[in-house]
């Protein structure tokens, strides 16, 4: 038994060791599974068309793609030549060494230039403001809102609501009207619930909504610079934000304590809300009437501005990295060389993928291409991202830990909420050095 | 129990068939409900309130077996003539299946192949995880080992570790070895996971079967293996179809390993199932279809197992 | 190694022929334990290495030993002890609550009960689902708006998931549905090895029910039974896909929860591999107790 055991392990590395030579045109890229990555798929097929290099792209269900990558990271290995990685992974990437430097390659093709600039930001450059580069903007991506146009242009619904806020109910131009009009639409004896958003705490579903209110209400995470956050996380504006988000979770469906993407998007599919947040990838399956019965009726908008007149929205999205244990460094580059052409740019945003292209998203066509392109190109040049240092999942779980009790469970305040958050965050930053 | 029976008796018996009913309806009630799931429209898997009756489709098998994308509007009515019944199965769900741009071809999904390779991983490592558990046991009930209880408990221990935590070692020692993404790397890891848990179970079934007969049969002349091959596995059988069934749930679902150590060559289906939630809209009824497909090989398996689980230990005359 | 004696009958001649009984005894225990040693060596040494550094498998800087800082670190964590609190309520519920329904059920099927075959078959099935496919229909059965469990019993809009306190029992609800018939096996097992004859014996004895339920068939059932309970605690104690799929309230992190979230969201890998030992040496303590009353169970 031992020794057909060992025999077994000597032949399975000996299969393993001859497996890699067949590589040499063939590039892998990684990224979860969703549309995108087929929409992806598709478009290296015609790659592959001119060039004859297969680029396949290989997917894990989203909730295990940060796992797997950094686990394959870890063992540097050499089964993905390039990833599409969250933003937040820039500084774990770059500071462990996973990614190539890819700042001469921007900088020779002046990317800084031709994609958007806060895809660049956020995307592509670590740590902030230094000017290196570890990624090329690939998926656009921010949270916005859907609505329902059918229960918002109900001339009944209409006159009911002028009589009771005095004002128009239309798209909400900030966050007063769109609490009021969650408010107005809830009716839980109807089925009808006014609002629909994120509350997942597992990864960073819940602290993407949060986002969205701290960002409008015109309050920060911190000082990206010095990684101050006391006094800035918590300050009075953030406070209001927490709370409108707080406020928000009393007019949402029942049960909506561990909510994320596909809820939000069942959330009008299933007429159970008047508004919903999701991100701008997930709004394809709206407009379709095979997938959303009420899709002649759904319309889209931006995160509307705060009550001091910020407007921002929280930013999801990816770029396209080399990974630096690939055995096809060199391949990639001439991958990623054609990846940013503008033709090959506006062909991804005909498939379906969000190019962060800035001449191409301008473009008439593209904005005009479906009902929510016009909300997604006005929310990519007003959007702001979480931390990217590597440590940054540590400050998400605290976040999830501190916000989550008070919107959904109603525990404590808001301010003891961002006040024990403060005090988290600056232990963390100072565990690892960045604060003094 | 005695054949002729009493009114009570009969009152009893009665009384439990209408409770083990019962029990079916709610034991079954969520199976019924995935399995339902599996042939419904997309649009109907998720309705306020929730619907029972409809009419099925095999629109979710379709999916489950296509790689597909999101269509932002339906396709005009001549492609969805012009497309084959399954395709337009796949259509009628919102989305169209991916074809090569060279060859025209439908991309499958990798679902086939998936579970391919699970019926080889969870078959190949239940034979081995209950061969050697059974004879392991053995060893521990008939023989004095020294250091008896400790060796038991060290085997037991290998199951009591979060197996998240040795994930990251278990990772690095597969890529070292080239077990990274074989199954053969699979079936060992699923083989030693089982293994604690057969050698336990088979240890308590072996226990019970009463010494008194291999020593019948040896004092006939058989050896010590003629005795365990004849007498002792036969007298065994309920306890090696019940370590079967469940040595084979827990490689057949294993899911997190199997998303670790494998990515192209090996993967098993159970991570592929969940992925599908991933498109924005979660479709449920592509998962209920590859859960419902998922769940056949086994429930086959243990059915026809049945009567081994229910046999009964032994002849139950002597005990020690 | 010498003194292998068999506790067969000893002056029993099989050794003479075939293979010794040592040489028997060698060959099916050895390549066992061989092969356990050999997988869980590494792993387990890196582990243990680890937890005493700060190690992040997430970059490549070295690691530094830290001594027992994680450990103490730990200890010292409030809401680590409320993870070991809501998983021990959580052990005890769902161990409890399979016993019951696996053990009541296994009673209801040792009978003559037609199609009893293909009863227990279907009544296995839920232990055959993946336990991330079962996370994800049950999140659906209990949607307040979706599911069918509100519906078909008429509950309304209740909130199975987003109540804090009710969560917990939700989970643990679809750990002894799925569990259960686990349990219901094993004793199914056991209890068709009792013999008839004892049975008899207490019926010409006039012996109530109770008195044979509890002075025959559960102690002889009792070794198989307690092995379901040892396996059903440990599987507990990790319980983590369904769990987290379901909920993820701070009522419900159990420990497997915390640590995957510690080890692969944060990448605090040393802290983890700490983490992971405490609740090693507390499983471990656990089973100990267990594998007393299993022996005590055995020699009666």
């Amino acid at each position: 038994m031992q020794r057909r055991y060992f025999r077994l392990l000597a032949s399975a590395a000996a299969i393993a060791l001859s497996a890699p030579a067949a590589m040499a045109q063939e590039l892998t890229i990684f990224w979860a599974e969703w549309d995108p990555a087929n929409y992806l798929q598709e478009l290296v097929n015609e790659y592959e068309a001119e060039t004859g290099v297969v680029v396949t792209v290989e997917t894990v269900p989203w909730q295990d793609f940060q796992t797997k990558a950094f686990t394959e990271f870890n063992a540097k290995g050499s089964a993905y030549d390039m990833i599409v990685g969250d933003s937040q992974w820039l500084g774990a990437a770059s500071e462990g060494g996973h990614y190539v430097d890819l700042t001469e390659f921007f900088q020779a093709n002046n990317l800084g230039e031709i994609m958007a600039p806060a895809t660049v930001k956020y995307y592509a450059e670590y740590p902030a403001n230094s000017q290196k580069y570890w990624a090329i903007p690939a998926e656009g991506d921010a949270v916005g809102w859907s609505y329902r146009k059918d229960w918002f242009e109900d001339p009944a619904e209409m006159e009911a609501f002028k009589a009771k806020y005095g004002y128009d109910l239309a798209v909400p131009q900030d966050w007063k009207h769109l609490i009021d009009i969650a408010e107005f639409f809830h009716r839980p004896d109807e089925n009808r619930y006014g609002i629909a958003i994120y509350t997942d705490n597992s990864y960073d579903g819940l602290v993407m909504g949060v986002e969205n209110a701290l960002f409008s209400y015109g309050a920060e995470l911190g000082d990206p610079n010095t990684y101050v956050v006391d006094g800035i996380i918590n300050s009075d504006k953030a406070v209001e934000a927490l709370e409108a988000y707080r406020k928000l979770y009393g007019f949402t469906p029942p049960g909506w304590s561990k909510t994320f993407f596909v809820e939000n998007n069942q959330a009008i599919t299933e007429n159970l809300a008047a508004m919903s947040m999701n991100y701008f990838a997930f709004f394809p399956a709206l407009v379709n009437p095979a997938t959303n019965p009420n899709a002649a009726n759904t319309g889209f908008f931006a995160n509307p501005k705060g009550p001091y007149g910020d407007q921002y929205a929280a930013l999801g999205g990816q770029g396209i990295s080399i990974v630096s244990y690939s055995n096809n460094v060199e391949e990639s580059y001439k991958f990623l060389e054609w990846f940013i052409q503008e033709d090959v740019q506006k062909r991804w945003a005909e498939l379906g993928g969000y190019t962060a292209h800035a001449a191409t998203l301008e473009s008439a066509e593209f904005r005009n291409a479906t009902p929510y392109n016009e909300a997604f190109f006005q929310t990519m040049f007003m959007v702001k991202d979480f931390w990217a240092v590597p440590e940054y999942a540590e400050l998400l779980v605290a976040a999830n830990q501190r916000w989550y009790p008070y919107i959904v469970g109603g525990e404590g305040t808001a301010k003891e909420a961002l006040d024990a958050l403060a005090a988290d965050w600056t232990e963390t930053f100072k565990k690892y050095g960045r604060l003094q | 129990m005695a054949e002729v029976k009493t009114k009570g008796e009969v009152i009893v018996n009665r009384a439990a068939i209408v409770a083990v009913m019962l029990a079916l309806v709610v034991m079954l009630t969520p199976i019924l409900w995935i399995t339902a799931t599996a042939f419904k429209p997309r649009n109907l898997a998720t309705t306020v309130p929730p619907t029972v009756m409809f009419e099925p489709t095999l629109s979710p098998f379709a999916k489950l077996f296509t790689k597909r994308s999101q269509l932002r509007e339906p396709v005009e009515q001549e492609v969805y003539d012009a497309a084959p019944w399954w395709e337009q199965l796949v259509f009628d769900g919102g989305e169209q299946v991916v074809r090569n741009k060279k060859t025209g071809e439908a991309t499958p999904s990798g679902f086939g192949g998936r579970y391919l390779n699970s019926l080889i991983v969870s078959i190949v490592s239940t034979v081995l995880a209950v061969s050697m558990g059974t004879i392991t046991a053995y060893g521990f009930s008939r023989f004095r080992v020294p250091g008896e209880q400790d060796w038991l408990f060290f085997i037991l221990s290998t199951r009591m570790l979060p197996p998240i935590v040795v994930a990251i070692p278990m990772f690095l020692m597969y890529r070292a070895v080239g077990l990274y993404d074989t199954h053969i790397g699979l079936i060992i890891l699923y083989t030693a996971f089982n293994l604690s848990f057969a050698v336990w179970i088979m240890k308590g079934f072996i226990d019970e079967i009463p010494r008194e007969y291999e020593e019948a049969a040896l004092v006939d002349g058989y050896t010590r293996l003629q005795a365990f091959f004849k007498i002792v596995l036969p007298e065994a059988l309920t306890g090696i179809a019940a370590t079967a069934v469940f040595c084979f749930i827990t490689a057949w679902n294993e899911y997190a390993f199997a998303l670790m150590m494998t990515s192209r060559n090996a993967q098993t289906a159970p991570p592929y199932i969940p992925s599908q939630v991933g498109s924005g809209l979660s479709d449920w009824t592509v998962i209920a279809s590859g859960t419902f497909l998922f769940l056949l090989p086994v429930a086959i398996f243990t059915f026809l197992l049945r009567n081994h689980l229910l046999r009964g230990m032994s002849f139950g005359a002597i005990r020690k | 190694m010498a003194d292998v004696i068999t506790r067969l009958d000893p002056t029993s001649r099989a050794a003479a022929r075939g293979f010794s009984d040592m040489t028997i005894r060698n060959l099916f225990i050895i390549p066992t334990i061989v092969f356990l040693i050999v997988f869980n060596v590494f792993p387990l040494i890196y582990s243990l290495w680890t937890a005493f550094t700060d190690y992040r498998a997430s970059t490549a800087a070295a690691a530094n030993f830290v001594g027992l800082a994680n450990f103490r670190e730990l200890l010292s964590d409030p809401d680590i002890w409320r993870n070991f609190t809501i998983t021990a309520k959580y052990v005890v519920i769902t161990v409890t609550g399979q016993v019951i329904v696996g053990f009541g059920l296994a009673m209801l099927l040792n009978r003559k009960i037609p199609l009893k075959g293909l009863i227990t078959t279907l009544l296995l099935l839920p232990m055959m689902l993946s336990p991330a496919v079962v996370g994800l229909f049950w999140k659906l059965l209990y949607d307040p708006s979706f599911g069918i469990i509100n519906y078909f019993l008429g509950l309304g809009k209740f909130e199975w998931l987003a109540q804090p306190q009710m969560a917990l029992w939700a989970v643990a609800l679809v750990d002894i549905w799925m569990w259960s018939p686990f349990v219901m096996l094993l004793s199914l097992a056991g209890l068709s090895a009792v013999p008839k004859h004892l049975y008899e014996a207490a019926e010409i004895d006039r012996a109530g029910p109770f008195y044979t339920f509890f002075r025959i068939t559960l102690p002889l059932v009792a070794p198989i039974l307690m092995i379901a309970i040892i396996f059903r605690t440990m599987e507990a104690f990790k319980t983590f896909d369904h769990a987290y799929i379901l909920s993820t309230q701070p009522t419900t992190e159990l420990i497997a929860i915390r640590l995957y979230k510690m080890a692969f969201l944060e990448w605090q890998t040393g802290m983890s591999s700490a983490f992971a030992y405490i609740v090693l040496i507390v499983v471990v303590a656990i089973t100990n107790i267990y594998v007393k009353y299993l022996n005590k169970a055995k020699a009666r």
